[in-house]
């Protein structure tokens, strides 16, 4: 039963990170391309978006091995 | 705890090595590299808040990314990990001290499970670690808004209507949470997915090292995430004079 709660929660939140960070990376790309000199500031805040989406998928991982090498 | 100590060692010396015999016109490569450290925390933290204030907060910003991407760094190489035998009875004892008390082997052992202690590891692998620095910053910023911004601090609170109180108040207890967890998670997953590869033997050693590229990247990104939230909670809490 653990195996499957610590599958839920990777992969839950595998599917959140992807789709958060695919928006993410997109609407940067769209920003660049309009205007190219921006590049440098656009990318930096880019990482930062990407960071704070990250945490919670990322917190999911955690709780994920502590219920799969604690099971 | 060695770990600690080791990555405070690390970035002092390194702090210190990188201004002896400062030079303008002929500065060594060590210098180099430090100004640019320098020049990069100050415009993280200038594009977080004005210019004036800035000057402050470089040497705390400068402090909070050595110190974390050097602890991201140091659990990479080799981790050191121990394992209570399975039939060691009585406590774990170390010169003298006593890590793991009898009770706490048998229970172990009569459910099946390994016991091990973990010598060498990243600093920032421990949640107590990233805890410490999470509340520090909080506090300090919690502190500079109430001296720095008195009444604006303690309004915003209630803005822009007095039903965000609750809202506001979860924000605030939200912010050391993922702050905390935010390091601990990334480096700590990065940890237990390097002994998972290691269970592969020789065939995991390209993976291992794609890897340990992506665990050096990502230690540097959090580092990095980290120093400008700091910056970005402080202006927020301490810097409210351009009201509409």
């Amino acid at each position: 039963m653990e195996f499957l709660a610590a599958a839920l929660a990777v992969g839950l939140g595998a599917l959140g990170a992807g789709i958060g960070n695919g928006l993410i990376v997109s609407k940067t790309v769209e920003g660049i391309s309009r205007q190219p000199e921006l590049r440098g500031t656009l990318q930096t805040t880019m990482f930062i978006g990407v960071g704070i989406v990250e945490v919670v998928p990322i917190i999911g991982v955690v709780i994920g091995f502590l219920l799969y090498f604690g099971a | 705890m060695v770990g600690l100590i080791v990555a405070c060692v690390i970035v002092f010396v390194l702090a210190r090595l990188a201004v002896r015999n400062l030079s303008v016109d002929n500065p060594s490569r060590l210098q180099n590299f430090m100004e640019w450290v320098v020049e990069f925390v100050h415009n993280t933290v200038a594009s977080a808040m004005p210019l004036h204030m800035a000057k402050k907060f470089v040497a705390l910003g400068m402090t909070i990314i050595m110190f974390i991407f050097v602890s991201n760094l140091l659990g990479l190489p080799f981790g050191i990990v121990t394992e209570v035998a399975e039939d060691h009875h009585g406590p774990v004892t170390f010169l003298g001290f006593e890590l793991i008390s009898a009770e706490e082997v048998e229970e172990a052992h009569k459910e099946g499970k390994h016991l091990s202690i973990a010598w060498w590891k990243s600093p920032t692998a421990d949640l107590s670690v990233t805890a410490g620095l999470a509340i520090t910053v909080i506090v300090l910023v919690h502190y500079l808004g109430i001296t720095r911004n008195t009444k604006h601090y303690f309004k915003h609170y209630i803005e822009p209507y007095a039903i965000f109180l609750p809202i506001n108040i979860l924000k605030e207890l939200s912010k050391p949470l993922t702050l905390a967890l935010r390091l601990f998670a990334n480096i700590f997953a990065g940890e237990v997915l390097i002994s998972t590869i290691l269970m592969l033997s020789w065939v995991g050693i390209p993976l291992m090292a794609v890897w340990q590229g992506f665990s050096i990247f990502v230690g540097a990104i959090q580092a990095f995430l980290f120093t400008i939230l700091t910056m970005v909670y402080i202006s927020q809490a301490a810097v409210h004079e351009e009201k509409h």
